[in-house]
């Protein structure tokens, strides 16, 4: 405040020595606050704007590098991420599409457009709707041959939506790994999807036998088809457990990748 | 009486001035342990009635014996039998071949020892461990050591399963006495249920070895599912496919936590404990009311994709621990509500929440004892509503 | 003033604390306690922010209106915090995707309302600023506490570098779940209280009933 002796002198001096409570001040203190305020918070969204996109786009690559199994922190991320090939898949067909970017083609907001997506009926996933391309992911060794395909997949587990890619060997019927990049699980319990030993056992897990029946399980017990189908399931963890089980016979199926895999397996790809 | 002199004789030693002074209260535990207290206090877990505590605690440790034996029984019988298709191994089996008495599943005898084997470890665990907490609070707070502790550590041993590590046991039991009981002040302020907050404890801590979804057969390799998990994924009639009939369940020659499994056994020490009083009937028929009205509405509603609804209320009442919550959880005094009228509600609100949790929730097949810690909580604002309610009529009545 | 000014570091830290004395900013020292490494972001996010509020509201408090002082008060908190909040998803992405929306709940985290409130609003902003690094530190103290016992025992390492190696992993040490699931901050922050006021008897508050004892024969 103002010293009482002197009166105060300029314009502004005597605006700001006039009492807090006036209505012009009130009105003059919240709008000044509120365009300073606006102003500071846009200013940091859009100067971090670039920095953070990179991020989360760097933050999605590096899950699919992990589940390709060529993850190197000591890499760059985008230049290892070159090596693999993306494409927009249409699932119905299991044929690669050109209409969309893959770069930029979102499968979440797909899934909301009547346009993109589809009304399950038959839900085991617990998706609700299903988009009808997804980007796919394609790593080729140095012949150019397929070395290993990285799909998308989604399902509900206990308290919420795994979603997570699949990585396939070149023959459509080996896994080669399997991550859940979100999902909100209990801790210690459905969480452990994220447990790298119980990960490890998918490597070589086979999903279809000889006539071509879906066959993978993950359960507490060995399915009669055999230890080459199945996953042990997560201790204490049964609803997550059937949650993936549901989510990967889902994918792996005929509404899934299986026309797309179907074509992999005859090497038209 | 020699046993009396020496504990005259020792006394002044323990008393004001004496040189055990400080610790009054373990020479007090063992006293009053042998003999009448010589003070009786007024508050819970009295129940506002003038009975010592010392009987009311020594009738409920009697009203579980036959819970007790049933456990020893059943523990051995269920390992016997899952021995007999897997083979045995460890300690335990080694002790058996020794004393040679085998692993006979139709030997009540053979059952009884080795469920013994099981039980008598945790026991003893749950009492050191327990007893440990309760004499350094008791010393450091001086009051008494009293005979509370019996009643849970009993009840305690008795609801967790056969294959608890020991180390989890005197972690939940310490647990339970020092955040149920001691935090609190103490036998008689403790608002939650000691043995069941140790026993959640363990529920949500180690939750791979104690959810339940997984039977608790302490055998290599035995894999299957406890009556609830099977209900929950597969509808209550693919219980007799598993060979677990009703009367099994009533009985209790199934598997499940040591103590919980036979409804009849339960029921036994219910009528112990009604007919000497300890227990409000009040209580016990809320609940019972509260588990059968609620699963009739649930029946009646009926789903497509949960089969819990369709289970029905005698299904409830024989699986799981809601015939041992009844009897000795939900019946205990100083946690519950104090008002008669709201010992109904209080009764009635676990029998809700059981057949809510059991039936609704996916995550926990069992609910009784989240549903009783959950009535605990609630009990001092029944009796609160149930206390403005006859203050407002009588207002009305005089007024 | 220099004495005054250090004690109004310190006070907070055990004598003043935020969370076992006032019982202040309990909601997110449950929520984001299971990861050391993520406590301490948020014990610094929350730092920062008290102290620069505290700083601005102080500059301007003779020209805050009385009347929606609490407006004020709140758009300069909400600013800093989405401040904060982008600069970690610039700068430390992985770490602001574990804090979610803990970040964004600093705005209505009782701590930094109340020293706005009761301190910025009546010291001059020197003072304000270290106040709220002193109660800033007092939060951050406790986080990291419960964040201790939380990890360690919980998952059985510190910072993220393995100490009990786990059972899952192939260790010998069954975690604890309880100690993942955000209740169980609750119980530890209660023995800390506990712990507290057996050392200062001086925090303990009165009584407000009292057990009636009989003796009878």
């Amino acid at each position: 405040m103002a010293d009482g002796n002197d009166a105060p002198k300029g314009a502004i001096a005597r605006f700001l020595a006039a009492p807090a409570d006036s209505v012009g001040k009130t009105v003059f203190v919240a709008v000044a606050l509120c365009l300073v305020a606006s102003m500071v918070v846009s200013a940091a969204a859009v100067a971090l704007r670039p920095l953070q996109q990179v991020n989360a786009l760097r933050d999605r690559q590096i899950n699919i590098l992990q589940v390709a199994g060529i993850y190197d922190p000591t890499a760059d991320v985008a230049e290892s991420f070159a090596a693999f090939e993306p494409h927009v898949l249409e699932l119905a067909t299991g044929e690669f599409t050109d209409e969309f970017d893959p770069a930029t083609f979102d499968q979440r907001a797909a899934a909301d457009d009547p346009a993109l997506s589809i009304e399950l009926d038959d839900d085991p996933a617990g998706i609700g709707r299903q988009s009808r391309f997804v980007t796919v992911y394609i790593l080729r060794d140095d012949a150019g041959e397929i070395e290993r395909v990285i799909l998308p997949i989604h399902g509900y587990g206990l308290w919420s939506t795994l979603y997570g890619y699949i990585a396939l060997e070149a023959d459509g019927n080996t896994i080669y790994g399997l991550q859940f990049y979100e999902h909100a699980e209990t801790p210690g319990l459905g969480a452990e999807v994220d447990n790298p030993r119980w990960r490890a056992e998918w490597r070589g897990t086979l999903l279809a036998d000889e006539n071509g029946e879906l066959q993978i399980s993950v359960s507490k017990t060995v399915p009669p088809a055999g230890a080459e189908y199945h996953i042990d399931a997560l201790a204490g963890a049964t609803l997550t457990t059937a949650g993936v089980n549901n989510l990967v016979n889902f994918w792996m199926g005929e509404s899934g990748y299986g026309p797309f895999l179907d074509r992999l397996k005859a090497g038209d790809v | 009486m020699g046993l009396r002199s020496f504990f005259d004789r020792v006394e002044p030693h323990f008393l004001k001035g004496g040189k055990w002074e400080r610790y009054f209260p373990v020479y007090e535990m063992v006293e009053s342990f042998l003999y009448t207290p010589k003070t009786v206090t007024t508050v819970a877990p009295h129940a506002r009635s003038y009975i010592d505590m010392k009987r009311i605690m020594t009738y409920v440790v009697i009203a579980t014996i036959p819970c007790i034996l049933m456990a020893l029984y059943n523990t051995g019988y269920q390992t016997n039998r899952a021995i007999a298709e897997f083979g045995a191994s460890g300690w335990r089996a080694s002790v058996i071949e020794t004393l040679g008495i085998g692993f006979d599943a139709t030997s009540p005898m053979a059952n009884m020892l080795h469920g013994l084997l099981y039980f008598l470890p945790i026991y003893i665990t749950t009492l050191v461990a327990g007893g440990i907490a309760e004499v350094i609070f008791a010393t450091a707070r001086k009051h008494e050591v009293n005979e509370g502790f019996l009643v849970t550590s009993m009840l305690y041993a008795l609801i967790v399963p056969a294959t608890t590590p020991l180390w989890q046991v005197a972690l939940g039991i310490l647990f339970g006495v020092v955040i149920g009981k001691e935090v609190f002040g103490g036998t008689g302020k403790n608002f939650l249920n000691p043995a069941l907050t140790g026993r959640a404890f363990l529920y949500f801590a180690y939750p791979a070895q104690m959810s339940g979804d997984s039977v608790w057969v302490p055998v290599d390799g035995y894999t299957g599912a406890t009556a609830l998990a099977v209900s929950a994924s597969d509808g209550f009639q693919e219980l007799a496919a598993r060979g677990m009939t009703w009367w099994d369940s009533f009985l209790g020659f199934i598997p499940g936590s040591m103590g919980e499994t036979s409804t009849l056994a339960c029921a036994i020490g219910l009528v112990f404990l009604l007919a000497t009083r300890i227990a409000n009937y009040r209580m016990v028929a809320g609940c019972l009311a509260g588990m059968i009205g609620f699963s009739l509405l649930l029946n009646w509603i009926g789903s497509s994709s949960n089969p819990m609804f369709a289970m029905p209320w005698y299904w409830h009442l024989v699986t799981g621990g809601f015939a041992f919550g009844l009897v000795f959880m939900v019946t205990e005094p100083v946690s519950g509500s104090h008002t008669n009228m709201g010992r109904y509600f209080y009764g009635a609100l676990i029998g809700v929440m059981v057949v809510l949790i059991r039936v609704l929730n996916p995550a926990f097949p069992e609910g009784m004892m989240l549903a009783i810690l959950f009535g605990n909580v609630f009990a001092p604002l029944i009796d609160y509503f149930v206390v403005q309610a006859n203050i407002k009529r009588r207002s009305k009545r005089n007024g | 003033m220099a004495h005054k000014r250090r004690e109004m570091l310190i006070d907070p830290l055990v004598d003043n604390n935020p969370i076992t004395l006032q019982v202040l900013g309990i909601c997110s020292a449950l929520a984001v306690t299971s990861s050391l490494q993520v406590a301490f972001v948020m014990a610094l996010a929350v730092t920062l922010v008290t102290a620069f509020s505290s700083m601005f509201i102080s500059m301007i408090r003779s020209q805050i209106p009385g009347s929606i002082r609490i407006i004020v008060q709140m758009v300069i908190i909400a600013s800093l915090v989405i401040v904060v909040d982008q600069l970690l998803k610039a700068f430390a992405f992985e770490i602001s995707k574990t804090l979610s929306v803990f970040v964004g709940l600093i705005i209505t985290n009782c701590i930094v309302m109340g020293r706005a409130e009761a301190f910025a609003m009546k010291n001059p902003p020197f003072e304000s600023f270290i106040d709220g690094i002193g109660n800033g530190l007092g939060y951050g103290l406790i986080l990291m506490l419960v964040g201790v016992v939380r990890e360690l025992f919980g998952s059985g390492s510190l910072f993220g570098i393995t100490i009990l190696e786990t059972v899952n992993n192939g260790g010998w040490y069954v975690p604890n779940g309880l100690l993942l699931l955000p209740p169980s901050a609750f119980f530890i922050i209660g023995l800390l209280i506990w712990a507290f006021r057996s050392w200062k008897p001086e925090q303990v508050e009165e009584r407000e009933y009292k057990i009636q004892t009989v003796e009878t024969h």
